[in-house]
């Protein structure tokens, strides 16, 4: 392992996403062989995210006045007009504020149009679209499990195939080939106890060939993207946090291994 | 008259420049999420962040030019919400956490996650000041380790020993087996 020995710290930048691309894939790599340890990872993140999600809305509530620095002034020494023109840009804030909804998000910083930022927007449109599709989902079932594999092997040129992912109860319903800008991408839907779906999205990467595991949000849709070697990743669903996090954890384990 | 108060009274005249506002007014949300999850009173906590700002308008100037806004703002906060919370324990026995009214939880939750919610709220009020920080400012905050230290006035590694520790302790409480004070044994890892 080029970084050295993994250290403990190195396991808590791992929880946060904050070790360089090269060293996270050394510690996946590390965990694929100590399942205990990986068990510890899956359960720093998942509090982590519940953290998050416990406090996520406090971020949204409105800004009182008296914590609204644009409100203050001294009285007849602000140029700045009235009340209500505080209250309108207030307003405006908030709705600014409201639509950057992910203050988790890191996509603020990713270049939107490449890498696993556009990914991500691929993955949540054909969630959207494909998932809440009652008639038909996908093309192929999970009953062609094989066949659909090697088509997605096929077009996208890489050895793709659906990773079983009961283990956290999701069970494959199929999956369809999508267009995309960048070429095609495989969309293999899965099936909680609930009926509630979840999107397994994978296409090749031109420029984030390998990428950490990063949260992404939008559109009511929620969940993670990475890239390893190539071939970016992304698993959607709705509510279910916990199981899109480990279904993540347990997918880039199954391609790290293949 | 309280100190708060007579320091209130003069902010009041005090008026945020533009730059001030611009770089303050977008943290205003996360500082009150911050100050939520330590103090979990929502009344209390924005009092707090207001607080913070009085102090931020008084002390602009005396801010590093290149240094991070964010830190340095996060840090005010921190040392406020520590005075108070001394303050409070010597005041009076804090009551259960875990009878703390619905409707001072931060998330609406659904029915599903409510328990989880819950749950972790009140597991991370029963962590100790020290790591309920440290956890909050990386995994809610998302603050880099480096401005965790500062703004906690502590080493890059004290701040990785208390995140590991905080996690381990937490993913005990919520595994039930661990409810007392005592932290737990750093895992050593090879």
């Amino acid at each position: 392992m080029n970084g050295g020995p993994v250290s403990e710290a190195d396991l808590q930048a791992y929880v946060d996403g904050r070790l360089t691309p090269e060293r996270e894939r050394e510690v996946a790599e590390w965990l694929v062989e100590r399942p205990k340890q990986a068990e510890r990872i899956t359960a720093y993140r998942a509090q982590s995210l519940a953290l998050r999600s416990a406090l996520a809305s406090v971020a949204d509530e409105p800004l009182p006045a008296s914590l609204d620095l644009r409100l203050r002034h001294s009285p007849g020494a602000t140029p700045f007009p009235a009340r209500q023109a505080g209250i309108a840009a207030a307003a405006a804030l908030l709705l600014v504020l409201g639509g950057a909804g992910g203050w988790l998000l890191r996509d603020i910083t990713s270049p939107p149009t490449t890498g696993t930022a556009m990914l991500a927007r691929e993955a949540t449109a054909n969630y959207m679209v494909y998932a809440s599709d009652s008639t038909r989902p996908v093309e192929l079932g999970a009953d062609h499990r094989r066949a659909l594999d090697d088509w997605f092997s096929n077009r996208l040129s890489r050895p793709i195939s659906s990773p079983d992912l009961e283990p956290v109860g999701l069970k494959l319903i199929g999956g369809r080939l999508v267009a995309t800008e960048h070429g095609p991408a495989g969309l293999y839907l899965y099936a909680d106890g609930h009926g509630r779906r979840v999107a397994l999205y994978v296409r090749p990467m031109k420029i984030d060939k390998n990428d950490r595991m990063v949260r992404r949000q939008g559109e009511g849709v929620h969940g993670w993207t990475w890239a390893d070697n190539g071939l970016g990743f992304g698993i959607f669903g709705l509510e279910q946090a916990e199981t899109l996090h480990r279904a993540a954890d347990m997918t880039r384990r199954h391609y790290l291994a293949a | 008259m309280s100190p708060l108060i007579v320091q209130r009274g003069m902010m009041r005249s005090m008026n945020p420049n533009s730059e001030l506002i611009a770089t303050i007014q977008p943290l205003i949300p996360a500082l009150r999420r911050y100050a939520r999850g330590l103090m979990r009173d929502r009344s209390e906590a924005d009092d707090l962040v207001q607080d913070v700002l009085e102090r931020v308008i008084s002390r602009w100037h005396q801010r590093r030019p290149n240094g991070s806004a964010r830190a340095w703002t996060f840090r005010i906060l921190h040392n406020l919400a520590m005075d108070r919370m001394r303050q409070r324990a010597t005041r009076a026995a804090p009551g259960p956490m875990d009878s703390v009214p619905e409707d001072r939880l931060a998330s609406p939750p659904t029915q599903e996650d409510k328990i989880r919610y819950d749950d972790i709220l009140s597991l991370i009020a029963a962590l100790s000041e020290e790591q309920r920080s440290v956890l909050l400012l990386i995994a809610v905050e998302d603050l880099s380790y480096a401005e965790a230290a500062e703004v906690l006035d502590i080493p890059v590694g004290t701040v990785m020993s208390r995140l590991s520790r905080a996690r381990e302790r937490l993913h005990r409480m919520s595994a039930g087996e661990d409810t007392d004070q005592k932290s737990p044994m750093l895992r050593i890892v090879k």
